[in-house]
């Protein structure tokens, strides 16, 4: 198991989970410099407790739990901001990089899928968590878990065969 | 789950964006203000640990709670001294202030509780701990640690009839011998 105590360590952990950190964050917000200002909150914090980087679960939490806490606090700019975009060109920065149509299709068949399926699918693709993990961060069992994923699975391959 | 193994492969080349090069040295902020924050405490510390993990914690629970024995015994002087002058400063109308029908013999007012400070706080601040390696007592066979604390002391006195206050601050040194049992 590999120690966090020490001061170099933490940016190549970093740089290994920041992408799947970020667009796990954009779950909850749609401004990426929001999903940064969480991912460093939970990471400064997991880090600080010096756990393990094994134990992904836990940091996954707090990404979820600060992004929670950060749309509470945060619900009245983001109504104002709503109203604003509302107002002009909607323009969200998009969670991937686009390589073809075929991925851009695919992004927005992600956006739409529900929440607690998004959540999961992110998890298990682009941060690789078992279902055991993702059950321990999100609270459910990770029965609940894999069928969650499947269920997004089959949502997204439905809609990419529509189109 | 082989159904999905197309669909699995072509999120797979979807990739994420990346985080900005800021954010790292946010990040890095973050950690080193912290890291220097803990090296306040403890310079050998290569990295913030949890309060419980640290090797002084029950050294410095032990030195808190002698502060706060000395301010139990102070506090306890304090009541047995009532009715006499502890302490005083020199601007006597901020300490006695003038209440009538309780003139003094030379003329100046006075009152019975006025003079009175009693303890409000104390604190101990341990900025620096070294430890000093193993050494052996002339008199016992048994090694002991000893620890060097440099810290910060604060003791307040408030007078609560003319809310008056009293600080006194002093750095401190002070060195701890800690027997060491092996197994």
């Amino acid at each position: 198991m590999q120690n966090l105590a020490s001061h170099e360590d933490w940016k190549s952990c970093f740089s290994e989970v920041a992408p799947g950190l970020l667009l796990f964050a954009r779950q909850w917000v749609q401004s990426a410099a929001d999903a940064e200002d969480i991912v460093q909150e939970a990471f400064v914090k997991f880090w600080r407790r010096n756990h393990k980087i094994e134990n992904r679960a836990l940091l996954y939490a707090a990404v979820r739990s600060i992004a929670l806490d950060f749309i509470r606090r945060d619900s009245r700019r983001a109504r104002r901001e709503a109203t604003a975009l509302g107002e002009t060109d909607e323009f969200i920065e998009p969670q991937f990089e686009f390589e073809d149509d075929t991925q851009r299709a695919l992004a927005e068949a992600i956006d739409v899928l529900p929440c607690e399926q998004r959540e999961v699918l992110v998890m298990k693709i682009w941060n690789e968590l078992t279902f055991a993990e993702i059950g321990g961060a999100l609270g459910i069992s990770q029965n609940t878990a894999a069928s969650r994923y499947r269920y997004a699975l089959a949502a997204l391959r439905n809609t990419l065969q529509l189109k | 789950m082989n159904d999905f193994f197309e669909i699995e492969n072509e999120l797979r080349k979807l990739r994420p964006a990346q985080p900005s090069p800021i954010l790292f040295e946010r990040i890095e902020e973050a950690l080193a203000e912290h890291y220097w924050m803990s090296a306040a405490v403890d310079p050998r510390w290569s990295w913030p640990r949890p309060p419980w993990r640290t090797p002084y914690n029950w050294s410095l629970g032990l030195a808190t709670a002698a502060v706060l024995v000395l301010f139990a015994a102070v506090n306890m002087e304090r009541h047995q001294e009532r009715g006499e002058k502890i302490a005083e400063s020199s601007s006597a109308s901020e300490i006695r202030p003038v209440l009538p029908g309780s003139r003094g013999e030379n003329g100046t007012a006075r009152s019975s509780f006025s003079d009175k400070f009693v303890p409000a706080g104390a604190t101990r601040l341990v900025y620096n701990t070294r430890d000093e390696g193993l050494q052996f007592a002339p008199t016992s066979g048994q090694p002991l640690r000893r620890l060097h604390y440099q810290t910060h002391e604060t003791w307040q006195w408030r007078n609560p009839t003319t809310g008056a206050s009293l600080r006194v601050s002093y750095p401190s040194e002070e060195v701890v011998l800690i027997p060491v049992s092996g197994q």
